[in-house]
């Protein structure tokens, strides 16, 4: 259409530039019908297609005014003319009118003014369509609409058609309906689309909407919109192109809601399978049969079974079925079965059927008759159940059944059978006769209380109460009367039971524990035993547990524990009685023993305690072995050994004492030898001499020297025994003795002696100082002393002697020192107290004195010690034992 | 045989120097016989004659328990002195202490001297054995 205008246009232009009359064949051959007027209507040029198209071959029309030609044009168009001569630019409309031959004739025409070169309208020119074939289109599908309005207020079809000229889709009311839409809506393609659920359904209609137009097919397609209020809906969707000369003007469609139908449809199919699953994936054989037994269906439980077809069995009589086993037998049986079935009987038993591998098995078999609306029989339901797992539940049924007898009457435990409300005993199994001696003669007399002894009943009504509250009692301890009126121990426990007539019963079980309680009585008294044993053993005896906490003591444990009650000490560990060394120590031994299983035996420990008493034992610690093999704990054995150790360091001691004592004699002996021998040695050597020996004087010179070897001989051999004296005399008593007055008795004895040699004793010791000694020993060892520091004094001045006394835990030391002349101690201090060991130049020096002294001392238990520097004097350090 | 040029005598014991001083005298070994009544004389003098640069006795004759110094504390000293030439040194004691003959062994090792020990009484033939310059 715009095509055409600007075309007019143009030749407008065109005219209007070279208006002469050479053009006129121009416009004669112009291809669109088209005709100039002037200002008065009046037909200027006319090309020949719009004579053709208006029927004027045999008319002359120029120079002929338009209302002449077409008479009866409506007013409208004159109208238009007129506004386009006062320069409307364009106008177009459609008109129509009576050809010659009477036919109706539809054209669509288009006026624009016509100018001349000064762009003055001088006329109008008009192109025109013949557009008769497409209103009878249009008419003809304003028919058929009218019809399917018609036709979908009924069957709700709604209809629908699309003007591709006007690009105008219009939708009747039905189709707005189903749309759920108001009827004023106005459609467009691309929205109606829209409504079409997104995915397959819009995708179909799009397509096929699309090869209408192109392609000229039609559609009719199931699908799934969504109306504007969003409901989902079902369709029947159809459409057509409408074509004219191969030109496409629109579609045309119906629409119908289908929902409805689309579920039903849905439902019945569903329903379809459910019945179809349902008769044949039933685990029970399903057949169905006519009156007179012929198969009509069967399901495939059944064909599975015996591994059969369809046709097998369809068409066919149900006793010639596969599946009985005698067909011979059964056959009349079954015959009969399904006449009386047929006759409105329900027909059921138990029957064995074969399977595929023709192994029997029972089946719960029925016929049941199907009737019609009528009451008449029209077919029999065959319906078979295996029963097999069901036969066998009855078997095992019954052997679980002949077990529980057995165990009833053949258990160690009584059962009693009472009713809880009256208390009459109803059953009871040979252990209860057995333990009371009732028989079942007596029970029809017996009540549950006449087996409670009088002392306990007040405890029956206790279980009584807990058996109605909670439907059980027990287990508890009780005993029982038997008929000769003895009591026994018995565990009883029971439940509540209620039968079919809704009496309570009640079923008790009593266990006789007699033994049990005999046992436990033993055991209590071993464990006693035991107790009284572990208690009473001169041992420290301890189970300790893995993390060494004790979980048992014994008496003497506990003791050294210090504590009264086992209680105070279970749980407590070694920590809690240690010191932190003593408990370290304990705990590695015990992790030790804990993880090797080793145990320790004997082993020589030593414990100190948290207020620091120090125990010696002897202990072992042997590992608890669990029945996994893992130590659960160990048990501790320990002996109290401090006793003994200290007697083991005394015997010690005394091996020292006696060693050292031996090593003195054997000195002492060696002494003893030498001086005899040196003697000796000399008188055999005299003796030879004085043999060989002629002149007199010289014999007489060995004489004398003979005479002085004797003397010297006896001396040693007093001094020998002096020693002697004192190592044999050991059982001399030691008393206290004041030593003032001792020191004052030798200073008396040696008063003359001492004021030779102008010697002074300072005497610091107090007067009431007291030692243990032996009396004679202190009267020479103070001798010895006093004399030695005189001997020994320091010849450039007068001898001091200085007496001190001092005491320490044991000893009472008492101290000589003098201003002699001193000793090298470090060349002689080994020899100073050796026998005939003299150290100074001095004459009457016999080596004999400190020996003594030494002897005496120690034969007291004492002993002495010197210190001495030479030109300074020397001080002797006497320790008394003031013990022993 | 040769005379030996001195003698020592260590002894407290004045029977025993004169029961060895005798003996010497019949075998007439040597014309010059000292004796001392301990270690610490003998060893005294020993020094002053080595310092006058005269002759140590050839032979000494030594007791082991005497005072203030005795046997063992002399051999102490003397093996200390500076004596090139070898010295017999017989040991004569009355001693049977398994301790002193220990002593004696160990004295053997520690000096190029020949130490001798014998017990007594000792015999005149045993005295001409060990009375021998060494």
């Amino acid at each position: 259409m715009e095509n055409r205008i600007t075309l007019v246009r143009n030749y407008g232009r065109m005219l209007r530039e070279t208006r002469t009359p050479s053009y006129d064949y121009l416009i004669k051959q112009l291809p669109i019908s088209t005709v100039f007027v002037d200002k008065k209507f009046k037909i200027i040029h006319a090309s020949d297609k719009w004579i053709t198209d208006f029927d004027f071959a045999k008319r002359a029309v120029l120079g002929k005014s338009l209302f002449e030609l077409f008479e009866d044009i409506s007013k409208s168009w004159k109208k238009d003319l007129n506004a386009v001569l006062k320069g409307k630019a364009r106008l177009t409309g459609i008109e129509n009118f009576y050809d010659t031959q009477k036919n109706e004739k539809w054209f669509e025409w288009v006026n624009v003014p016509w100018y001349d070169e000064k762009e003055n309208i001088i006329g109008v020119i008009i192109q025109t369509k013949d557009i008769s074939d497409t209103i009878f289109d249009d008419i003809k599908l304003e028919k058929l609409e009218i019809l399917l309005r018609d036709k979908s207020e009924i069957s709700k079809i709604g209809s629908w058609e699309y003007d591709a000229v006007q690009d105008k889709l219009s939708w009747c009311k039905i189709t707005k309906r189903i749309h759920e839409l108001p009827e004023d809506f106005e459609p467009d393609i691309e929205s109606s689309i829209n409504f079409y659920k997104e995915g397959y359904n819009r995708n179909t209609i799009a397509m096929a909407v699309d090869r209408a137009m192109t392609k000229g097919i039609a559609w009719n397609e199931t699908l799934q919109l969504i109306t504007a209020k969003g409901k989902e809906i079902s369709v029947l969707a159809a459409g057509k192109p409408v074509f004219k000369n191969e030109k496409f003007l629109g579609l045309i469609g119906t629409f119908k809601d289908i929902t409805d139908e689309v579920l039903n449809k849905a439902r019945t199919e569903e329903q379809e399978r459910i019945f179809s699953s349902i008769f044949n994936s039933s685990y029970q054989f399903t057949g169905i049969l006519d009156t007179e037994g012929t198969f009509l269906e069967v399901n495939d439980t059944a064909l599975q079974f015996s591994d059969l077809k369809q046709e097998d069995i369809i068409n066919k009589k149900f006793w010639d079925a596969y599946w009985w086993p005698i067909p011979d037998m059964v056959k009349e049986g079954l015959k009969q079965v399904v006449a009386a079935a047929a006759q409105g009987e329900f027909m059921r038993s138990e029957i064995v059927v074969l399977d595929k591998n023709k192994q029997p098995i029972p089946v719960d078999f029925s016929l049941k008759p199907i009737y019609n609306e009528d009451d008449k029989v029209v077919s029999l339901l065959a319906e078979g159940r295996m029963i097999k797992e069901m036969v066998e539940a009855r078997q095992k049924l019954k052997i679980s059944e002949r077990k529980f007898r057995s165990l009833y009457e053949l258990s160690p435990i009584a059962y009693i059978l009472s009713d809880f409300d009256t208390g009459e005993i109803l059953d009871f199994n040979s252990s209860f006769e057995t333990a009371t001696a009732y028989s079942k003669e007596d029970m029809a007399n017996l009540k549950f209380a006449d087996i409670i002894p009088d002392s306990s009943k007040h405890k029956l009504i206790n279980f009584l109460e807990e058996v109605d509250s909670k439907g059980t009692y027990g287990p508890f301890e009780h005993m029982f009367t038997k008929k000769n009126g003895t009591t026994y121990p018995v565990l009883i426990s029971g439940s509540l039971v209620g039968n079919k007539k809704g009496r309570k019963l009640l079923w008790s079980t009593a266990q006789d524990i007699s033994e049990v309680k005999k046992k436990e009585k033993q055991i209590r008294e071993e464990k006693k035993l035991l107790k009284t044993l572990i208690d009473n053993l001169p041992l420290n005896v301890y189970i300790k547990d893995l993390e060494s906490r004790k979980i048992l003591v014994n008496k003497s444990e506990l003791i050294y524990c210090g504590l009264k009650e086992e209680s105070e000490v279970i749980g407590k560990s070694d920590n809690d009685f240690y010191d932190e060394k003593s408990a370290l120590i304990s705990r590695e031994e015990d992790l030790d023993v804990i993880n090797s299983l080793n145990p320790i035996l004997g082993k020589e420990t030593i414990s100190v305690k948290k207020d620091g008493s120090l125990t010696k034992f002897l202990t072992s610690k042997i590992p608890l072995i669990g029945p996994d093999g893992k130590a659960n704990g160990l048990i501790g054995i320990s002996m109290d050994i401090s006793d003994l150790k200290q007697q083991e360091q005394e015997l010690r001691d005394l091996i020292n004492v006696t060693s050292i004592q031996n090593k003195q004699l054997i000195n002492f002996a060696h002494i003893v030898s030498h001086n005899l021998r040196s003697h000796t040695a000399n008188f055999s050597m005299l003796l030879e001499f004085l043999v060989e020996e002629k002149d007199a004087n010289e014999q007489e010179n060995i004489v004398r020297m003979l005479t002085e070897a004797s003397d010297n001989l006896l001396e040693t051999l007093d001094n020998l025994n002096e020693v002697v004296a004192i190592s044999t005399n050991v059982n001399l008593d030691k008393k206290p003795v004041n030593l003032n007055e001792k020191i004052a008795a030798a200073e008396q004895n040696l008063a003359a002696y001492l004021k030779k040699n102008n010697a002074k004793i300072i005497n610091n010791i107090p007067d009431d100082t007291s030692i243990n000694v032996i009396p004679a020993y202190i009267d020479s060892i103070l001798m010895n002393f006093i004399t030695n520091a005189v001997k020994y004094k320091d010849d450039s001045r007068d001898p001091v002697i200085k007496l001190t006394v001092s005491k320490n835990e044991k000893y009472t030391i008492f101290s000589i020192e003098d201003n002699g002349l001193g000793i090298d101690l470090n060349k002689y201090g080994e020899k100073l107290f050796g026998m005939y060991k003299t150290f100074h130049d001095n004459s009457d020096a016999r080596g004999i004195g400190l020996y003594i002294t030494k002897n005496q001392i120690e034969a007291m238990n004492g002993k002495i010690m010197a210190c001495s520097e030479v030109g300074k004097g020397t001080t002797f350090n006497i320790y008394f034992n003031d013990k022993n | 045989m040769t005379k030996i040029k001195s003698i020592a005598i260590i002894d407290d014991d004045p029977i025993t120097v004169f029961g060895i001083k005798r003996m010497l005298s019949t075998l007439n070994v040597s014309e010059n016989i000292n004796s001392y009544v301990n270690g610490k004389e003998a060893i005294d003098d020993f020094k002053s004659i080595i310092k006058n640069n005269e002759e140590i006795p050839e032979v000494i004759f030594l007791d082991i328990n005497m005072p203030i110094m005795d046997g063992w504390q002399f051999l102490e000293e003397f093996i200390t002195l500076p004596i090139a030439h070898k010295i017999r040194i017989n040991i004569l004691t009355s001693s049977i202490d398994p301790a002193d003959r220990e002593n004696w062994q160990y004295y053997m090792t520690r000096t190029h001297h020949i130490i001798d020990y014998k017990n007594k009484p000792i015999q005149k033939k045993e005295i001409e054995e060990i009375t021998k310059a060494a």
